[in-house]
């Protein structure tokens, strides 16, 4: 009886929301958005503050935003307020999992499976792939799709790899968690700084080169380095409290 | 349509939301939902022929038909939101099966 | 300075305060008590945020509703802090990070903005509630909130792929500036009111409340039912009055669901035995009230009413939450004479449910009062009607419990409470007097917050 209640339920909203999106003359259908009413826009032509004409991948250089990446451009600098409380929502979600579960003495997760010599060993080479493949491109999220997020999750990969396959591994904790630290705090005072300089708080300060450049943009590629050291470290934490129990 | 295929998908993580009495498979239900969701906010930036927002040596101009990247940057956002979530759920799942010993919210003891 | 800071500076103290568990309260104190030094020392405006003018980048926004909303909800959050201060250590960081959330709440401009801070704000307050140790409850909470902020993204998603932004003010200019009709805005509308609506307790969507706040410890009754639910209606009353354009059929709808949260909170209020959970219900049907007078337009009484249900509810869930911590139970029956022992705290609690419930003398009183005479103005009976006899059924609940509690007893239990509850308490409770009795003040701030919404609201 509770789930045909719910089935109606379901299937009324759902009927409700196409019907009135279909009569709603309003909302754009699908592939007709028009995006020269949008904000983004502005996005795309770099004109929130000055308009700088053509913008030329490889040419166009001092643009408000600097990074080739339009939506990095708006992730990491139109809208780096929204990124911050984002890092800070991963932030308190890794730190409650540690609440939760973590206690002071704890010990791997007894797993019915035993790793061979062979897992282990080719599990440390690539370990190594992957973390400089997660570093990449968290550095280059600028240029190519990726960027912190993504290049933090790929380094806590590479972590998940060694936890499983070794079922003795543990991870230094609490180098992650000084990592944690360090790279959060440099983000929130990397916008305090440009608060003084620049007069607003997450201002870019730095010169934004030559769009398409591997040096251009200016403090993104460092605050998604920041952003992919925190992710990875976050995540980490993460795996291992949950693949640790309470024991000796 | 993409757009009703999202909904479909946003409505099929409610019905397990209000039916399900699992814990793992609410969470499961609540994934649903969010990617449904993820999904709409794709579809509503899409443009017929656009190309991804991303400038390159071949897509060299701003004046080419981009499709609208606000909704992609909003969608990073709500996946990692959506990440922590979840996170903190499975935690919070993982303590009431070590107090109750059963994932069913059914079988579990009044407090 | 920048009133970012009160966001920037509790968010770099929490980064930093994982690294020493001993520093991390007394970071805590140090970073709430520099918030409430801080905020009378910002100048009013529109704040950018890295340099880029709204609607393109983020904007804070600074006016007098803002500001009396972050006045209020920090030092109410100071005061929480230092009642339940050893609850506290384990949850500094936490706590930290629900700060920064909470005045960014307050602040922000920009509706994906919200979106962020509703989500900062509420993880807090699941972690926050697992102080309870009630994890199924905790689960609830995580999973309806969750879904409350789906919706609410989803209605704000509709809204843009309407409108094309996401700035709170430039989205209220561009619905008027292009004629879109209200009939097509209901669908986003309404889902972004039952996002925001969970959040805020209304109730057909409040079924977390009760394992929350029914069990909760010293820490979470005020921090919940104070802090957080002051924070989420005065964000509801900036969007319903800057942003949101009702068209008539759905503001029946919306004054129908909230008219039954009023009716179902009393009721139940009425029905339960429970200290807490009288509490709880009789908050749900507040928080309705507060929502249906912004909805009609009476936005510096509504305001009015969310600083007074601040401070009473503080007053109400220290005390009920403390008692309960210590006897592990709040059936009203066996607290019996509690009061007879403890005058300083029976007397703060009586002034503050008969605040509650609008008896003259104190703030609750002339907040209604003038609520009324507004809606008589408008000739909107029923509602009146509905005011005038859920205050009824609230002083009757409330002075039988009051009975209770004083009703001399012999063997009644005695519960020592520490002295900084006992002068938080009185002096909230004399604070109820003075803004009961001297009532110039909060006619002067009602006139600040009405400026506000006249020359910068959509009307």
């Amino acid at each position: 009886m509770k789930n045909f209640l719910a089935l109606i339920l379901t299937l009324f909203l759902g009927f409700l929301i196409m019907s009135s999106l279909n009569n709603n003359i309003a909302f754009p259908k699908f592939g007709e958005a028009n995006i020269g009413d949008r904000v983004s826009d502005a996005y795309i032509d770099r004109d929130v503050t000055e308009n700088p004409g053509d913008v030329i991948f490889g040419e166009t250089d001092g643009l408000e935003s600097g990074p080739a990446n339009i939506v990095t451009a708006i992730v990491a600098d139109y809208r780096s307020f929204d990124t911050l409380g984002e890092v800070t929502v991963l932030f308190v979600s890794a730190l409650g999992v540690a609440l939760l579960l973590g206690t002071k003495k704890q010990k791997r997760l007894e797993i019915d499976f035993h790793p061979n010599f062979m897992l282990r060993v080719g599990s440390k080479a690539l370990f190594g792939v992957i973390l400089m493949t997660g570093i990449y491109i968290s550095i280059h999220g600028h240029l190519t799709p990726g960027g912190g997020f993504p290049g933090g999750s790929m380094i806590a990969t590479s972590m998940l790899l060694l936890y499983l396959a070794d079922d003795n591994f543990r991870a230094k904790v609490k180098g992650f968690k000084i990592l944690e630290s360090i790279a959060g705090s440099l983000y929130v005072l990397i916008g305090i700084i440009g608060l003084i300089i620049g007069g607003s708080f997450l201002v870019n300060i730095l010169d934004t080169g030559v769009i398409g450049e591997l040096f251009s943009a200016g403090i993104i590629p460092i605050v998604y380095v920041l952003i992919g050291l925190k992710v990875g470290s976050e995540i980490s934490n993460v795996i291992d409290n949950f693949l640790t129990e309470e024991g000796a | 349509m993409l757009q009703y295929a999202a909904i479909v998908l946003i409505m099929l993580g409610l019905y397990g939301i209000l039916t399900q009495r699992n814990v793992i498979k609410i969470i499961l239900s609540l994934n649903i939902m969010e990617i449904g969701l993820n999904l709409f906010i794709i579809s509503v930036g899409y443009v017929t022929d656009g190309i991804a927002p991303i400038m390159t040596t071949n897509h060299n101009t701003n004046s080419l038909i981009y499709v609208d990247p606000l909704p992609q940057a909003l969608v990073l956002t709500a996946i990692v939101i959506g990440v922590g979530t979840t996170a903190l759920g499975l935690a919070i799942a993982k303590n009431i099966y070590s107090k109750y010993g059963t994932f069913e919210l059914d079988e579990m003891e009044e407090e | 300075m920048s009133a970012v800071l009160l966001i920037a500076v509790p968010l770099l103290a929490a980064f930093i305060s994982i690294l020493n568990k001993k520093l991390a309260p007394v970071l805590l104190l140090l970073v709430s008590l520099f918030n409430i030094v801080s905020i009378f020392f910002y100048s009013l405006g529109t704040i950018t945020i890295g340099g880029f003018e709204a609607p393109y980048g983020i904007s804070l926004v600074l006016d007098n509703y803002s500001l009396i909303g972050l006045i209020v909800i920090n030092i109410a959050f100071f005061l929480v802090l230092l009642i339940s201060y050893e609850k506290v250590k384990k949850v500094a960081t936490v706590l930290l990070v629900a700060l920064a959330g909470l005045n960014g709440l307050l602040l922000t401009g920009d509706l994906f903005n919200l979106f962020v801070f509703i989500e900062v704000s509420g993880i807090a307050a699941y972690l926050i509630s697992t102080t309870n140790k009630k994890y199924v409850a905790t689960f609830n909470y995580l999973v309806i909130g969750t879904v409350g902020s789906s919706f609410y993204l989803l209605g704000l998603i509709i809204l843009y792929a309407m409108v094309g932004t996401l700035n709170m003010s430039d989205m209220a200019l561009r619905i008027s500036s292009e004629g879109i009709s209200a009939a097509n805005l209901s669908l986003p509308f309404l889902f972004m009111f039952i996002g925001l609506g969970v959040e805020a307790k209304l109730l057909p969507f409040n079924s977390w409340v009760k394992g929350i706040l029914g069990n909760s410890n010293k820490l979470v009754g005020p921090m919940i039912a104070s802090v957080y639910a002051g924070t989420i209606s005065l964000v509801f009353g900036r969007i319903l009055t800057s942003v949101f354009v009702v068209s008539d059929r759905l503001g029946l709808i919306l004054t129908v669901i909230l008219l039954v949260g009023i009716v179902a909170g009393e009721t139940m209020a009425f029905a339960s035995t429970k200290l807490r959970e009288i509490l709880l219900y009789s908050s749900i049907a507040q928080a309705s009230l507060v929502i249906i007078l912004f909805l009609e337009g009476i936005t510096g009484w509504a305001v009015m009413m969310v600083i007074a249900n601040v401070i009473s509810k503080l007053v109400l869930f220290a005390i009920a939450s403390y008692t309960s911590d210590e006897l592990k139970t709040d059936e009203v029956d066996n607290l019996k004479g509690i009061f007879s022992k403890n005058k300083i705290i029976g007397v703060a609690f009586t002034i503050a449910s008969l605040s509650v419930s609008g008896l003259p003398l104190f703030m609750g009183f002339v907040v209604k009062m003038n609520v009324l005479t507004s809606i008589f103005d408008g000739e909107d009976y029923l509602l009146a009607a509905v005011i005038l006899l859920t205050s009824i059924v609230e002083g009757v609940y409330f002075v039988r419990v009051l009975i209770k509690l004083w009703y001399n007893k012999e063997d009644a239990k005695t519960i020592n409470y520490n002295f900084v509850i006992k002068y938080i308490v009185s002096v909230l409770a004399v604070l109820l007097i003075v803004f009961g009795t001297y009532t110039t003040v909060l006619n002067d701030q009602v006139e600040t917050v009405n400026e506000v919404f006249e020359i910068g609201g959509n009307e």
